[in-house]
């Protein structure tokens, strides 16, 4: 029987910055090299959230003022349904502006705090200077793994661009460490966040197609736990993935 | 009367401008930068007085100045303009330095001049209130070089503080719900230009577009004031289109200038119609793509509105649609180079709105023997390049013969890779080797057929530097 993996990819209408979008089609891609269907589901505004029906939740980063837009929806809509999946372990994976949104709040650079969704034990403050450039990282969770032959598997490359700067709470460890790049706030070396299966990043744009072994991690995770803890990714292959991964290793910051 | 500053800027502008042309170098920003830096009130002593159009906007501005100037041209004016796309106050100084023995020259003869000055939009913010133009066209607001902006609604602030800055007219695009709700505020000085909008409704009944497997990253799907979506009756391309909020009843405004063409907007030539001012002309289209009817209705809306400021009764929207017709493609928008009985043609590609485009030429060209796709990450170019994942690559064909080059070459052979548009004969190279790469594809390129290159802007620059050689064509700045 086909196999489908079910993706449900929130408010593409709104958090759609900077290539977020790649992350969905590397899911897609990386699940096709072993005959995985994917199935993308497109949730906005006014929409429900039914946790059951998704594998992997994907939120993205957006503007600020798009953000806005999203934050009553999100905290009065979807926002309990989203606390029951990340309790009962589905896999999500949040990027930027989605990240911020997890979190117990996000602070102006008024002082002005926004109530966010109190999924993950992190926090934000803004800053005015933006955290701009090439980014890597290294994270102790990867290894190649299905990821055939991956380059340097636990190096996760990608490129940054917020003004928040995310502190961790009790409870959430770091995603990865910085080796290039400022990560989750410039100052503590910590790039990320993961919560049972809850992973997010600062990375956007061409974070999964560049980081297959991540693509995988979270393709993996999601089937064990709809299929069960037995099942294992079959191996695929990352030649291309590793062309982009040997030219991104040489971090250039402008 | 000019300030001894401005004079001495002027003495060593002229001065730097021939050592680095006799040095076989395009003087396009030094000369301005230094003559900024001598007399820092150069761009306000130069400007006084003078009649002058800024066009600025993330896309079409190079074209859209292009157009513009070439009708100013023909209607008798001497033009001083920044045809090599340095559109930074040092690029538009140097218009001014370089220009000033040419506006001399025809002041003699009793002959205008008129500046057409393509304007980044950080550097519109601090030169427009210098400047002071007659008119101001803003062409459109679409994601692009976020690495530098931030946001876009950055990059909309600083259209904005420019626009503040002076009284001139403002020519906006109506089509575009970020661009139009400029008009707040400075409603006694704004027109309207965009699509025709009978033909923007058939357009969408009879070319219904076939869902995307995944739809590309949209700019404004929402009213920011009320955070409601738009309604949209009708569309052109992105979010240009007749939209409403249900909200607020905030709406498209009807535009002052329109196009649109009869048939294809892929076709070089293709009929093109242009009304304004209760008047309506025939034109072709000479450069094709839906985005260069906005362009070309952008030109005539500037000029017709500038001849009104300026007084000149020749910038009648007939006299403006003929001259439209035989304009040429700017600098690395859709030039195409003939070779023997085969063509080559440069698509600038340098945000996804404009990547989206090319490859929506290219699918609907029936000329396509190639596809080069370079793609560098250059300050110019804007550092990051994760916005070739905001594209819809799923949806096309590409070519057997597909070829990738730039220093991220591999970035965006990843992208086709992953779309599975691309067959597997797609070939790569490193940017040192990306003029053999163009040489092979052209080689492997049918007679009568074209192939379609596609340089984000450094990479056009080098690749063009190395055409210019090979097939001696004219240089840019000259």
């Amino acid at each position: 029987m086909e196999q489908t993996i079910r993706i449900c990819h929130m408010y593409p209408d709104l958090l759609n910055l900077y290539g977020d979008r790649g992350n969905i089609l590397a899911l897609a891609y990386r699940a096709g090299l072993r005959g995985i269907k994917a199935r993308v589901t497109a949730l906005s505004i006014g929409e429900v959230f039914e946790p059951e029906q998704y594998d992997i939740v994907f939120f993205g980063g957006g503007q600020d003022a798009e953000q806005n837009i999203i934050r009553a929806d999100l905290v009065q809509i979807k926002g309990d349904a989203v606390k029951t999946a990340v309790n009962n372990g589905n896999v999500f994976l949040c990027i930027c502006g989605g990240y911020q949104m997890m979190g117990e709040y996000y602070e102006e650079f008024d002082g002005t705090r926004i109530d966010c969704l109190h999924a993950i034990n992190i926090y934000t403050i803004a800053q005015k200077k933006r955290l701009i450039g090439n980014t890597v990282y290294e994270s102790d969770l990867l290894r190649a793994g299905a990821a055939h032959n991956c380059v340097e598997p636990r190096k996760l490359f990608g490129f940054e661009n917020h003004s928040g700067r995310t502190f961790l709470g009790e409870g959430v460890r770091p995603l990865a460490k910085v080796l290039c790049g400022a990560g989750n706030n410039g100052e503590d070396g910590t790039e990320g966040a993961v919560y049972r299966n809850v992973y997010c990043t600062y990375s956007h744009g061409s974070f999964l197609p560049k980081n297959p072994a991540m693509a995988d991690h979270l393709l993996e995770k999601a089937l064990k736990q709809r299929i069960g803890e037995d099942f294992c990714l079959e191996p695929a292959e990352c030649e291309v993935e590793n062309i982009a991964r040997t030219s991104a290793s040489t971090c250039k910051r402008g | 009367m000019r300030s001894f500053g401005t004079a001495a800027a002027m003495a060593a502008a002229g001065a730097i401008r021939f050592a680095l042309r006799f040095l076989g170098k395009g003087a396009t920003t030094l000369p301005g930068k230094v003559a900024i830096r001598i007399a820092p009130d150069f761009l306000n002593e130069m400007s006084r007085g003078k009649n002058i159009i800024m066009v600025t906007g993330t896309n079409g501005k190079t074209t859209t100045t292009h157009m513009i100037s070439e009708i100013l041209k023909k209607a008798g004016y001497s033009v001083g303009t920044n045809v090599s796309g340095a559109n930074l106050a040092s690029g538009l100084a140097t218009v001014f330095a370089e220009h000033a023995p040419a506006e001399r020259a025809a002041g003699r003869k009793g002959i205008p001049t008129a500046y057409v000055l393509e304007t980044d939009e950080a550097a519109f913010a601090v030169t427009a209130g210098r400047i002071n133009p007659k008119v101001c066209v803003v062409t459109n607001l679409f994601r692009d070089q976020l690495d530098r902006f931030g946001e876009l609604l950055y990059t909309r602030s600083c259209i904005e503080k420019g626009l503040d800055a002076t009284d001139s007219k403002v020519l906006l695009n109506a089509d575009d719900s970020m661009i139009a709700a400029l008009r707040n505020g400075r409603e006694n000085r704004v027109a309207f230009f965009g699509a025709d909008e009978a033909h923007m409704m058939s357009n969408n009944v009879t070319k219904a577009a076939e869902p995307a497997t995944l739809p590309s990253s949209s700019d404004a799907e929402y009213c920011l004031k009320c955070k409601v979506k738009f309604e949209y009756s009708a569309r052109s391309f992105g979010h240009f289109g007749m939209y409403r909020c249900p909200s607020c009843g905030d709406h498209r405004q009807t535009p002052d200038f329109s196009a649109y063409t009869e048939g294809s907007t892929f076709e070089t030539g293709a009929p093109l119609i242009l009304t304004g001012e209760g008047a309506r002309a025939s034109s072709s289209l000479s450069i094709p793509g839906a985005h260069n009817v906005y362009n070309a209705a952008a030109a005539i809306g500037a000029c017709v509105l500038f001849g009104k400021e300026a007084g000149d009764e020749t910038l009648t929207l007939p006299f403006c649609a003929e001259v439209l017709s035989l304009v040429r493609p700017a600098f690395g928008r859709m030039e195409k180079i003939m070779v023997g009985e085969k063509s080559f043609c440069i698509l600038l590609v340098k945000n996804p709105v404009g990547l989206d485009r090319a490859l929506t030429h290219i699918s609907e060209a029936t000329d396509v023997g190639g596809v080069y796709l370079l793609l560098n990450s250059n300050i110019a170019d804007g550092t990051d390049v994760s916005w070739i994942w905001d594209v819809d690559f799923e949806s096309r064909k590409f070519p057997d013969q597909t070829y990738v080059s730039g220093e991220r070459y591999a970035e965006m052979l990843l992208r086709l890779v992953y779309s599975k548009a691309v067959p597997d004969t797609v070939k790569s190279a490193e940017m040192k080797r990306s003029e053999a790469l163009f040489e092979e594809a052209l080689a492997a390129c049918p007679d009568g057929k074209c192939l379609y290159v596609l340089p984000n802007y450094t990479a056009m620059l080098s690749l063009r530097k190395y055409l210019v050689g090979r097939f001696r064509l004219k240089n840019y700045w000259k």
